[in-house]
């Protein structure tokens, strides 16, 4: 391995066994809570409902929880990661480093981005040996969730740099994320919405993301897919670019 | 043509301005040669801290220039870091990793092969006495201990030029005195070291040379007797009181007051 390799992996084996080490905390807990949705909303409350577009509703839902998994550990373990580092300024440590900024914020980002994999890959298996679930468009599924899970690492990042104190990332958590997550359509199908809301839904970025990975599962959309992956291609890319932007010009990171 | 090696730091005009308006830096020059010494003394706030984070990338200079061995530490700050090892005035350790993951990490950072990581760890563990709590989390081991590995984790690259920021702020006197012993060989191996400290006697025991920084200037610059003589003082600590301005501070007058 040459010295940069050395030195990109050494700073994203430090982000992956930070959250190995609580892995409780960061991979227990988020699994326990997936399994709660599946019970409640899939068991419960899903044996009154009737299908949805002709897929049971356990199985309608499960997509949406593998992503928002993937989601919400991306942009909690990343947020969290770097906030907690500027508290302690262990953060120096690497910000006196010779690496570049650019490789900073790929490890920073890459660590959220694995922790979310692994919650939602445990969430996959785990709901494959509960029920019937289907795989029909591979080739959208696995860049469509990776593009989500890329777009929250970034979100994580970007929050994280801002935060001056741990109420920043639960603010933008509970009060930002949670909401459009929950409202792009998780838990149901939004054309039984009514007016306004179905239009409404329209502009929440995340109804796009859930579509996409739903299509990739069930092959059952209600947005165009070519142009739901370009455009959450496009916001990631824009998302990583003012993070560049953050990491180059030292903001919040260095005086 | 003159083939002199370059200076290990070679600090330009200096100036820092942070967003708040405060000027921490204002045309700081300073050069520290080769294998030299040097110690930096100002008052709190006279600008130290924030001089060291300009040379190794922690804070952004507003103008001037830092070049560390030759490396010009904002354009070539690759090189410039690698030549660098800090260890900071706060024990700045994250909780999450064991004593030797610190500086597994931190050698990883600085390119470093695994084997040689280890074989490096093993040694600085073994040198300031952390080896038994190799596997026990930072946050669990006590504040000497905790300055210990600060140092190591800065060590742990061989850097070429040692920043110490205050280093012996609040550690006992053994500790101290290991701590002395340590940077003194490894200057006599060629390491150059820039010290920071409150400590006149340390100063004045350890530095071949010695910087006065105050309100973000570089007062004065020289040996201790040169700095004496500069203050019309016959010690360290009376030529820094009458760099604060404190003269009536001396030594020399306790005893006097009374009466």
């Amino acid at each position: 391995m040459t010295a940069a390799q050395i030195r990109f992996f050494s700073l994203v084996r430090r982000e992956v066994n930070r959250f190995l080490k609580i892995k409780r905390q960061t991979v227990g807990a988020p699994l326990l809570e997936t399994f709660l949705y599946i019970s409640v909303f899939g068991a419960a409350l899903g044996s009154r409902i009737d299908k949805l577009h002709g897929i049971d509703y356990v199985v309608f839902v499960i997509p949406g929880l593998i992503m928002m998994s993937w989601a919400i550990n991306a942009f909690s373990n990343n947020s969290s990661s770097i906030l907690q580092q500027k508290f302690q300024r262990a953060i120096d440590d690497q910000l006196s480093s010779p690496a570049s900024p650019l490789e900073l914020l790929l490890a920073f980002s890459l660590g959220g981005f694995l922790r979310g994999m692994i919650v939602a890959l445990l969430t996959f298996a785990a709901s494959s040996l509960l029920v019937d679930l289907p795989v029909e468009h591979v080739l959208v599924l696995v860049p469509a969730l990776a593009l989500v899970g890329f777009f929250f690492a970034q979100v994580g990042v970007l929050i994280g740099v801002r935060a001056e104190q741990f109420d920043d990332v639960s603010v933008a958590q509970t009060f930002v994320l949670q909401p459009l997550i929950f409202l792009g359509g998780v838990f149901y199908s939004a054309s039984l919405l009514p007016e306004p809301f179905q239009t409404l839904t329209h502009f929440n970025p995340v109804y796009y993301m859930i579509n996409l990975v739903r299509y990739g599962f069930l092959g059952y959309t209600e947005a165009n897919v070519a142009l739901s992956l370009v455009l959450l291609s496009l916001a990631t890319l824009a998302l990583f670019a003012v993070n560049r932007h953050l990491f180059v010009s030292g903001y919040k990171l260095r005086a | 043509m003159n083939h002199a090696s370059p200076l290990a730091l070679d600090i330009g005009d200096l100036v820092k301005r942070y967003d708040t308006g405060t000027e921490a830096l204002r045309g700081v020059s300073l050069d520290i040669k080769a294998g030299e010494f040097f110690g930096l003394l100002g008052p709190n706030g006279a600008g130290k801290s924030t001089l060291i984070h300009c040379a190794t990338g922690l804070a952004q200079p507003t103008s001037g220039t830092i070049r560390i061995f030759g490396h010009d530490a904002i354009s070539d700050y690759e090189q410039a870091r690698l030549a660098v090892g800090l260890a900071p005035q706060e024990l700045n350790l994250d909780w999450f990793l064991t004593a030797e993951e610190t500086l597994d990490y931190h050698a990883g950072y600085f390119g470093m092969p695994k084997r040689e990581r280890r074989e490096r760890a093993r040694e600085l563990l073994d040198t300031f006495s952390l080896a038994a709590k190799k596997d026990d989390r930072t946050r669990t081991l006590s504040g000497g201990m905790k300055r210990r590995l600060v140092l190591a984790r800065a060590l742990m690259h061989r850097p070429r030029l040692l920043i110490l920021d205050e280093p012996t702020a609040g550690v006992d006197v053994e500790l101290r005195l290991e701590l002395w012993h340590y940077v003194q060989r490894i200057n006599g191996e060629g390491t150059t070291i820039l010290l920071t400290t409150h400590y006149l006697e340390e100063a004045e025991q350890l530095c071949d040379r010695i910087a006065f920084i105050n309100e973000g200037v570089v007062v004065a610059t020289g040996t201790t007797d040169e700095l004496a003589g500069e203050y019309g003082v016959t010690s360290l600590e009376d030529a820094y009181l009458g760099l604060v301005g404190r003269k009536e501070l001396s030594r020399a007058h306790i005893g006097t007051d009374v009466g």
